[in-house]
């Protein structure tokens, strides 16, 4: 679904969410299965009605969980827990085939809030389009992925948070079975499983300690994944009762930045950044690689 | 490796059908979490995903049919922002609706199905250690922290209230 510069000789890899909703949503009769949708609506029913709750930790920090931890963490379950058999492997294609239409759902309702509040995005463009630079920030993470015995599949790992987008380039760039292409499919898988859990906490976390901006915050949440975009988003408009247009126009807004302005950001400064704090950094810090040998 | 890339297939009557049917799906279980969570009333959210449902439809059909290479996510978004658009006429109906679908009940039935698709990466998961799941907290919270401290620093150099 991002906007990847078409190349003449390689037309696969620029729609990789399409492709995949295409195959599952149009081919198959998705809504045929009426279990996974069932149990869907049991788990948000479930969800909603344990509510929102408050851990507090000391006396003027509480951890907030929020009904869409417990669908995701019970959706997984449902997932690995053997006595359920009917979610399986299928279900899980169909889900996740299903979920690619549905961003469109999420996208939209904040569309309509940033239409909404149009002339707060404009006064707030600087900011906006500023905090697209500080993605950048996760180049700073190769030196620990140096030091931790990773080699090529750090520039990979470290360039851009690893979704879907992000994967297509780095594909389109060093092919796919190169070190590079190891890393960021690792990040990816990783960021699909653990992603939007982290993330929800993380946010929760900063929430309580970091004094920022309540737009900064809003506006951080799109990190150009609809799903983690989602999580964030959650406890931050908890935080902030009173300001959710304003939050939900700057969350989505940055989100569709990070989707299109984002994706040109990561292959004309941070993959080429990243290599040369690579070649820079390698020689001083590399370790062994933990690799495998022979696929070089 | 991650099943990315698969064949594309071309979009039939019977795939907008699937569409149609999979996105009603999707806001019958919005409504009842929304009613539930929020107490919104039944009709007017279930008009409000109507009308979501509807933009969405359009970008995705519009992604597929029109020869540019253009994500539907934008699409939809240019649709969803001139739609609410302050002084289109049909602003007032849209906002009206559409606020009475909070944005988390739509957020926790998503990720209710994410939950369930991600369960598909759980061996491939497990496989990649511990070193690969480090880095990737640790790139999840630079990109956040990185963003937020920008946006705050212009937020503040550029003097807006923190409301």
């Amino acid at each position: 679904m991002a906007i990847i510069p078409l190349k003449d000789d390689d037309g696969q890899v620029e729609h990789i969410y399409r492709e995949k909703t295409d195959k599952r949503i149009l081919k198959k009769n998705p809504w045929r299965d009426y279990r996974l949708h069932v149990t869907v609506l049991i788990l948000v029913v479930i969800a909603e009605l344990i509510g929102t709750q408050k851990i507090p930790i000391t006396g003027d920090v509480a951890i907030t969980i929020m009904p869409l931890i417990y669908t995701i963490v019970l959706g997984l379950v449902f997932y690995l827990a053997k006595p359920i058999t009917w979610i399986q492997r299928k279900q899980a294609r169909i889900a996740e085939g299903a979920m690619m239409l549905f961003i469109g759902v999420l996208i939209a309702k904040l569309a309509v809030s940033s239409g909404q509040s149009i002339h707060l995005i404009f006064e707030m463009g600087p900011a906006l389009i500023l905090q697209e630079l500080g993605h950048l920030a996760t180049i700073l993470v190769l030196p620990i992925a140096l030091l931790l015995g990773f080699k090529e599949e750090a520039i990979g790992m470290t360039n851009s948070i690893g979704r879907e987008p992000n994967v297509a380039v780095v594909v389109d760039k060093y092919g796919f079975n190169s070190p590079e292409s190891r890393g960021v499919f690792a990040i990816f898988i990783i960021g699909t499983v653990i992603g939007t859990i982290f993330i929800s906490f993380l946010v929760t976390m900063s929430l309580s300690f970091l004094p920022l901006h309540p737009y900064a915050f809003a506006m951080a949440s799109g990190v150009g994944s609809a799903s983690m975009n989602a999580a964030a988003i959650g406890p931050t408009l908890a935080a902030f009762p009173g300001l959710e247009s304003q939050i939900e126009a700057f969350a989505g807004f940055s989100n569709l930045l990070s989707f299109c302005v984002g994706i040109y950001i990561v292959i004309f400064v941070a993959i080429p950044l990243t290599e040369k704090m690579y070649n820079w950094l390698e020689p001083k810090i590399g370790k062994d690689s933990i690799a495998k040998k022979g696929d070089e | 490796m991650p099943d990315l890339i698969d064949g594309s297939e071309n979009v039939s009557v019977h795939g907008i059908f699937n569409w149609i049917l999979l996105l009603t799906i999707f806001s019958i279980i919005t409504v009842i979490g929304n009613y539930l969570g929020y107490k919104h009333p039944l009709y007017d959210s279930f008009v409000g995903m109507g009308i979501l449902s509807l933009i969405t439809l359009a970008g995705v059909w519009m992604e597929r049919y029109l020869p540019f290479n253009i994500s539907s996510i934008l699409y939809i978004s240019v649709f969803g922002i001139v739609l609410a658009f302050p002084g289109m006429p049909t602003s007032s109906t849209v906002l009206y609706y559409v606020s009475h679908v909070e944005l988390l009940s739509i957020v926790t039935v998503f990720l209710a199905y994410v939950g369930i698709g991600m369960g598909k990466s759980w061996d491939e998961f497990k496989a990649l250690g511990w070193r690969a799941i480090v880095v990737t907290v640790l790139v999840i919270a630079a990109t956040y922290y990185g963003a937020a401290i920008v946006a705050h620093i212009v937020l503040v150099a550029t003097g807006v209230p923190a409301v």
